[in-house]
C-alpha cells in the first residue's frame, strides 16, 4: 500500500511510475538510491521494471517468478548438472536394441538406480524438458520485461542531467574552467565527434553516446535462443521428422519407409588408405578412404503400398552420395551411413560330374533365388524339390531354415538317368565350400555321393551379388528454422560483446566543468577514451584517476 | 489502461509457454512410439498384396469381419508350430465370418511355396515384400498376432507363439465383440 | 624438402620460444623491485622484449601449423597431438590479442606457462599424421575444431587472469575461517596444475629410459544380431603398471624399483579407449605431482600462493578482473559458433541430424551454459572480483574435461585415441 502514497514526483517536475531509482528524466536519484553515495545502479537507467508492483496476484507472481535473472541462472545450473549426470552412461538411443538389463548387468546396483531413476534417457525424460521449457519462459518473461523499459529510457533520454546523477557514475571527473562556458562545452563536443560519439548539445551541456545497438544484442540473442527451442519443439509434429535406415544392394530399388520414394543403388564403391598413406601403426588395416553409392530417387506413382504389382516410378534425381554429402531432394536427405561388402552368392554356374566315368555335363546357371526348376544336363534331368536359403536341421531333424537371408543356400534335387530308378534320387548340394563341409554334404548323399558330384570348378563361374550400401534417410523440416535461430542468437552475442554502448553527460555551470560517463562493459576503454577527449581539448587527465570505484559489470 | 494491456500480454505469453511447453513435457510423458499400432487403434491399412495364387486382398475388402492378421516366417520355429492351429480354429469359426490373413515376412517364392507344400491350410496366405507390411505394424519379433474386431479396431495384440487353447480364447473374445 | 620435417623443426623451436618468453615475462614483473631500478621502465622493457620472444614463439607455432597442412594434405586438427597444439596456439592468439587491448605484461606470466603445459601435453600423444576416415573429411568439422579451440582459448586466458586476480587479492596474513578456506582452494589449484606438469614429465622420463609393459585384455561385446563376441586386445604401458586393465593378464612387465606385478585392476565402469592405461597414467601423475609440489613447497617453505602473491604487488586487481572477463566476453561468441553452431552444422550433414547428446556434444553445451551462467551472474547480479574470478577457474577445469576427461572416460564419437 506504501507505493500508492509515495510522492514520485521528482523536483524537475517529472511524474515518476513508482519504484524507479533514477529520475526517468534528469537523472536525479530517488528513494533508497538518494541516500547513498555509493556509484548509482545504472542497470536499465533506474526504470521501474514491468513485473515490480505491489500486491501481486497469482499470474504476476508466476511472471515475477521467470522474470527474476537469479531464477533464470539456477535453471541454467539445474540443466547443466542433469546434463551432466546423463553423460555417466551411455545412453538408451546409443543401442540399437536397447534392453533394460543392460546397465544392471554392466554396473551393477549404480547401474540399476541409473535405470530406475530414468538418467538412462536423461535428454528425454519430462523433467529435462520441463527444465527446458522453463528456461524458455525465462527467456522469453526476462527479456520482454527488461527490453521495453530499456528501450523508453534510452529514447527519450534528457540532455541535462542531474548533478549527482553525473558526479555519482562511475567515471566521473569534474574540474573549474577558464573561459566561456558554451565554447568549452563546443570544443569537447567537438573532441567526443572526432571519437565517433553521436553528440546531442544544448548550450551548456552535452549528451554524447555511441553503439547503443550493442545494447539489443543480449534480446537479440535471447529471441535467436527462442526461436532455436521452437524450432526444436516443431520436430514433433507429424511429418516434420523422419529417421529411417534403408540397405539397398548394388542393382536394386527399395521404397523408403513413410514415404512415396524408393531409392536405387546403381553402384557402390569404396575405396581403402593404402599401406603408404598410413603411418606404421595402422599399416595393413583397412581404413576407408572414400565410399560412395551412387544413387537414385524415384517417386512412385501407382501401385505403391502393393507387394504384388509393379510400382510404376518415376525418376526425379540422381546423385553421388558421400559421407558428409547427403542426395537431397525437396527436404529428404539421403546420408551414407554404413556399407557391407561381405560377399554374397548370387549364382554358381556349376557342373554335374559322374564319377564313375570321368564325365562331366554342364555348365549350368543356378540362381540362388530364382533357380530353374529342372536342368538338362547330357543325359541326365535334375529335378529341384526344394531349395534353402539358410539350411539348418532343426530340433525334430528336419532341414529348415535360419532365416530369410541367403547365408547357407542348400538344394534338394532329384537326379534321373541312365542306371538310376525311374523315380529318381535325391541328392543335397551346398554351393559353399565351409556350408558343404559343415553339414556334411556326402554324407546325406550317401552312395549318390559316389556317382555323382556338383562343383564349380572355376571361380570365373561363381557371380557375387553386390555390396549393400546402408542409408539414413533423413527428414527434418525444423532444420533451417533451427539454423536461422543459432545464427540470430550468435548475431546478438556478437553485437552484445564486441561492442559497448558509451554515454558521456556533461554540464558546465558558471566555469565548472562536470562529467559522467557510463558504458555497460569494458569501464578501461571507456576512461581511455575520456581521457584522450578531454586531453585533446586541453585537460591532461590520468584514465585511471577517473574511476569512482565501486561495482564493475 | 495501460495496466490492462499489459495483463492481457501477459496472459497471452503465459498461455502461450502453458500450452507449447504442456504439449513438449506431455510427449515424454504419454506418448514414446506414437505411430505404432496400439490395442484400440485402427490397424494400418495395406493394398493389393498377392496371395500364393496370386490373387490381390487389401485390408479395407475385410471391413466389419473380424479380422486375425499373423505375421510368420519358415525360420521362425514358434509360427510354424501354431499355424495348424490356427488353421483349425479358422475351419471352426470361418462360417461365422472370422478372416485369418497370415502374413508371410517377405520370404521369396520357393521357399513360401515349398514351405507350404507340407501343411494343409485353409486361411489365406498373404505374401510381404521388401518388409513394407512387417514395417507398418512395427514389428520387433515374431510370431506377432494382431485381433481385429469388426468395428475395425485392434482388439488385442500377441507377441509370441500360442497354445490351440489360448488361440480359441483370442478368437472366441473377437467374435463376442 | 620434406614439409613435415620443417614442421617438427617449427614445433621445437616455438616451444623454446614459449619457455625463453616465460622467463622474460617473470624478469619483467619480478625484477620491477631490484635494486637500482626504476620499476615503471623496467616492466615497460622487459615486458616489449618478452612480447617480441612469445610474438616470434607463435610465429614459428604457425609455420609449424601450416607446414603441418601442406605435408598431411589436410588441416592439422584430427587427433589430440594435432587438436592440443592447436589449443596451445590458440591461446597464444587470445593473449596477443588481450595484451594488445590492455598492454599487461603479468598476463603474460600466466598464459604461457599455460601454453607451454599444454604444448607438452600434446607432445605426449603420437605425433604421426594420421588418414582421415569419411566423416572427418569435413569444412565445417575443420571450422567447429579451429573455432572450438579459439573460443577455449580465450577461457583459458580468462582462467589465467583470474587465477592471477585471486593469487593478488588472497591475503595469506588473514588467519579467519573464510580467508583460510580461500587459500586453502587456490594452493588446491595450483597442485592441481602441478600434477598435470608431473604428468609430463613422468611420460617423458620413462619413454625417454624406454620403459614397456603390456597386457592382454578380454572383451565381451554383443553384436547387433546378439552374438557374443570375445575380442582380445593387447594393452602397452609405457609407464610401470600400477593399474592393470579391466580382466587383463600381464604379458611382459620390465620391474620397476621392485615394482613387477600390478598392484590394482581398473574398474570394469571406465568405458574408454584403453581406461586401465590412462587411469595407470592418471595415478603416476599425481604421484609424480605430488613429489614435485613438495619438492616446491620445501624450497618456497610456505604454501606456493603465499611465495607467488609478493610478486603481484602493486598491481591493480580490478584491471586483472576486467581483463578475465573481456577474455571470456570475447571467447563466449566464438565459441559458441565454433563449438556448438558448426558442430551441428557438421553433424547436421554427417550424420543427418544436429544434436545427438553424445557425450562430447553435452559437455559442449555444459560449458555454453555455465559460462552462460557465469555472465549472467556477473551482467545482471553483480558477480565479480573473487567470485567471478573462482567461476572462471571452475570454468576452465569444465573446458578441460570436456577436451580430456570425457575421452578419459566416457567413449563416444569424439574419442581421440593416447595415453
Amino acid at each position: 500500500m506504501a507505493a500508492l502514497f509515495e510522492n514520485t514526483k521528482c523536483e524537475c517536475g517529472h511524474q515518476n511510475p513508482p519504484d524507479t531509482t533514477l529520475c526517468e528524466s534528469c537523472g536525479k536519484p530517488l528513494g533508497e538510491e538518494a541516500l547513498s553515495n555509493r556509484p548509482l545502479e545504472m542497470r536499465y537507467d533506474g526504470v521501474a521494471r514491468r513485473s515490480q508492483k505491489a500486491n501481486p496476484n497469482l499470474i504476476d507472481r508466476i511472471w515475477n517468478f521467470f522474470s527474476s535473472v537469479k531464477v533464470a541462472v539456477v535453471l541454467i545450473v539445474i540443466t547443466l548438472i542433469g546434463a551432466m549426470l546423463g553423460t555417466i552412461y551411455p545412453q538408451e538411443n546409443t543401442f540399437i536394441n536397447f534392453d533394460p538389463a543392460y546397465y544392471e548387468e554392466n554396473y551393477g546396483l549404480a547401474g540399476k538406480i541409473y535405470y530406475a531413476l530414468g538418467l538412462s534417457h536423461t535428454y528425454e525424460s519430462w523433467w529435462f524438458i520441463t527444465l527446458l521449457v522453463m528456461i524458455g519462459a525465462s527467456l522469453v518473461i526476462c527479456s520482454l520485461d527488461r527490453v521495453l523499459p530499456l528501450y523508453r529510457a534510452l529514447n527519450k533520454q534528457q540532455i541535462r542531467k542531474h548533478l549527482q546523477f553525473l558526479t555519482r557514475q562511475r567515471v566521473t571527473y569534474a574540474a573549474d574552467l577558464e573561459g566561456g562556458d558554451e565554447e568549452w562545452t563546443r570544443k569537447l563536443a567537438e573532441q567526443l565527434r572526432k571519437k565517433r560519439f553521436r553528440v546531442a548539445a544544448e548550450q551548456t551541456a552535452l549528451l554524447a553516446e555511441k553503439n547503443r545497438f550493442s545494447r539489443w544484442g543480449p534480446y537479440i540473442n535471447h529471441i535467436g535462443l527462442i526461436i532455436f527451442l521452437l524450432a526444436v519443439l516443431a520436430r514433433a509434429i507429424p511429418g516434420w521428422q523422419l529417421d529411417e535406415y534403408v540397405a539397398v544392394r548394388e542393382g536394386e530399388a527399395v521404397p523408403i519407409p513413410e514415404t512415396n520414394y524408393y531409392v536405387k543403388n546403381i553402384d557402390f564403391e569404396v575405396e581403402y588408405y593404402s599401406d603408404d598413406e598410413m603411418p606404421d601403426r595402422l599399416k595393413g588395416t583397412m581404413r576407408p578412404k572414400r565410399f560412395e553409392t551412387k544413387a537414385e530417387l524415384y517417386v512412385c506413382e501407382a501401385n505403391c503400398g502393393s507387394t504384388a504389382l509393379e510400382p510404376v516410378l518415376r525418376k526425379v534425381k540422381t546423385h553421388d552420395i558421400l559421407v558428409n554429402d547427403p542426395l537431397e531432394y525437396k527436404g529428404l536427405k539421403l546420408y551414407q551411413f554404413d556399407y557391407d561388402t561381405t560377399p554374397r552368392l548370387k549364382a554358381v554356374r556349376p557342373v554335374l560330374m559322374d564319377l564313375k566315368s570321368g564325365e562331366s555335363y554342364g555348365p549350368f546357371e543356378l540362381s540362388i533365388l530364382e533357380p530353374e526348376s529342372e536342368y538338362e544336363l547330357g543325359p541326365y534331368r535334375l529335378k529341384l524339390i526344394t531349395r534353402f536359403l539358410d539350411f539348418t536341421v532343426n530340433a525334430s531333424g528336419e532341414p529348415a531354415n535360419l532365416s530369410s537371408q541367403p547365408n547357407a543356400p542348400a538344394f534338394l534335387f532329384l537326379i534321373q538317368g541312365p542306371d538310376l530308378p525311374a523315380e529318381g534320387e535325391t541328392f543335397f548340394y551346398f554351393p559353399i565350400q565351409t556350408d558343404r563341409e559343415r553339414f556334411g554334404q556326402d554324407l546325406i548323399n550317401g552312395e549318390m555321393a559316389e556317382r555323382f558330384d556338383i562343383r564349380v570348378t572355376d571361380m570365373a563361374n561363381v557371380e557375387f551379388a553386390g555390396d549393400v550400401s546402408y542409408l539414413n534417410v533423413r527428414v527434418d523440416r525444423a532444420l533451417p528454422f533451427v539454423f536461422v535461430g543459432a545464427f540470430i542468437s550468435l548475431i546478438g552475442l556478437v553485437m552484445g560483446f564486441y561492442w559497448q554502448h558509451r554515454r558521456v553527460w556533461l554540464r558546465i555551470d558558471d566555469g565548472r566543468l562536470t562529467l559522467g560517463a557510463h558504458t555497460n562493459k569494458n569501464w578501461y576503454g571507456l576512461r581511455a577514451e575520456v581521457a584522450a577527449a578531454l586531453r585533446r581539448a586541453g585537460l591532461d587527465v590520468d584514465p585511471k584517476s577517473l574511476d569512482n570505484g565501486g561495482k564493475k559489470e | 489502461m495501460k495496466g490492462r494491456e499489459r495483463k492481457i500480454i501477459q496472459y497471452v505469453i503465459l498461455i502461450g509457454i502453458l500450452l507449447l511447453g504442456g504439449y513438449a513435457v506431455g510427449k515424454t510423458l504419454f506418448v514414446s512410439d506414437d505411430d505404432k499400432p496400439k490395442i484400440g487403434g485402427r490397424p494400418p491399412s495395406f493394398e493389393n498384396v498377392a496371395d500364393i495364387e496370386g490373387n490381390l486382398h487389401s485390408l479395407d475388402d475385410y471391413k466389419g469381419k473380424p479380422v486375425v492378421i499373423n505375421f510368420w516366417g519358415s525360420f521362425c520355429p514358434p509360427c510354424v508350430a501354431e499355424m495348424p492351429a490356427i488353421d483349425r480354429q479358422y475351419l471352426k469359426y470361418r462360417d461365422q465370418g472370422l478372416v485369418v490373413l497370415a502374413i508371410n515376412l517377405s520370404e521369396d517364392d520357393i521357399t513360401v511355396r515349398d514351405f507350404l507344400k507340407r501343411f494343409d491350410l485353409h486361411y489365406t496366405i498373404l505374401r510381404d515384400k521388401n518388409r513394407m507390411i512387417e514395417k507398418k505394424y512395427a514389428l520387433r519379433s515374431y510370431p506377432t498376432t494382431f485381433f481385429i474386431s469388426r468395428d475395425g479396431r485392434i482388439q488385442d495384440i500377441k507377441v509370441g507363439g500360442m497354445t490351440e487353447e489360448d488361440i480359441e480364447q483370442r478368437i472366441l473374445k473377437l467374435m463376442e465383440a | 624438402m620434406n614439409w613435415l620435417s620443417i614442421s617438427s623443426g617449427a614445433f621445437i623451436t616455438a616451444f623454446a620460444l614459449y619457455c625463453v618468453a616465460f622467463l622474460l615475462y617473470v624478469i619483467a614483473v619480478i625484477g620491477r623491485k631490484w635494486k637500482n631500478r626504476e620499476p615503471e621502465g623496467h616492466l615497460r622493457k622487459w615486458g616489449r622484449i618478452a612480447f617480441v620472444f612469445s610474438s616470434l614463439g607463435l610465429a614459428a607455432h604457425l609455420v609449424f601449423f601450416f607446414t603441418r597442412w601442406a605435408g598431411a594434405g589436410h588441416i592439422p586438427t584430427s587427433n589430440m597431438y594435432e587438436f592440443l597444439t592447436l589449443l596451445g596456439m590458440a591461446i597464444m592468439i587470445a593473449f596477443t590479442i588481450l595484451f594488445a587491448i590492455y598492454r599487461s605484461p603479468l598476463l603474460g606470466m600466466f598464459a604461457l606457462p599455460l601454453t607451454v603445459l599444454i604444448i607438452a601435453y600434446a607432445a605426449v600423444f603420437p605425433q604421426e599424421v594420421q588418414p582421415l576416415v569419411p566423416s572427418l573429411q569435413s569444412n565445417w568439422l575443420r571450422l567447429h575444431v579451429t573455432g572450438a579451440a579459439l573460443g577455449e582459448a580465450f577461457f583459458a586466458v580468462g582462467f589465467a587472469a583470474g587465477l592471477m586476480y585471486l593469487l593478488r587479492v588472497t591475503d595469506y596474513n588473514d588467519k579467519s575461517a573464510s580467508a583460510r578456506r580461500s587459500q586453502r582452494w587456490l594452493e588446491f589449484s595450483l597442485y592441481v596444475l602441478i600434477v598435470v606438469a608431473g604428468f609430463i614429465i613422468t611420460v617423458f622420463a620413462f619413454r625417454g629410459s624406454g620403459y614397456e609393459a603390456s597386457f592382454v585384455q578380454e572383451n565381451l561385446s554383443i553384436d547387433a544380431r546378439g552374438n557374443e563376441q570375445l575380442t582380445t586386445q593387447t594393452v602397452e604401458y609405457q609407464l610401470p603398471p600400477i593399474v592393470k586393465p579391466h580382466d587383463s593378464e600381464p604379458v611382459s612387465i620390465q620391474p620397476f624399483l621392485g615394482l613387477d606385478r600390478p598392484l590394482f585392476e581398473a574398474p570394469g565402469w571406465m568405458n574408454g579407449v584403453n581406461a586401465g592405461r590412462k587411469l595407470n597414467t592418471v595415478i603416476w601423475s599425481v604421484i609424480s605431482g605430488t613429489i614435485l609440489y613438495g619438492l616446491l613447497r620445501l624450497l618456497a617453505r610456505k604454501p606456493l600462493g603465499a611465495a607467488i602473491h609478493p610478486l603481484l604487488d602493486g598491481i591493480d586487481p580490478d584491471d586483472l578482473d576486467e581483463i578475465s572477463y573481456r577474455a571470456i566476453a570475447i571467447g563466449f561468441p566464438i565459441f559458441t559458433l565454433g563449438g556448438l553452431i558448426f558442430a551441428m552444422i557438421w553433424a547436421e550433414q554427417a550424420w543427418g541430424r544436429f544434436w545427438g547428446w553424445d557425450p562430447k556434444e553435452v559437455w559442449a553445451l555444459i560449458t555454453w551454459l555455465f559460462y552462460s551462467a557465469y555472465l549472467h551472474l556477473r551482467l545482471s547480479r553483480g558477480w565479480h572480483g573473487l567470485k567471478s574470478s573462482w567461476l572462471s577457474v571452475i570454468g576452465f577445469l569444465i573446458v578441460m574435461f570436456t577436451l580430456i576427461g570425457v575421452n578419459l572416460i566416457i567413449a563416444g564419437l569424439h574419442s581421440y585415441a593416447g595415453v
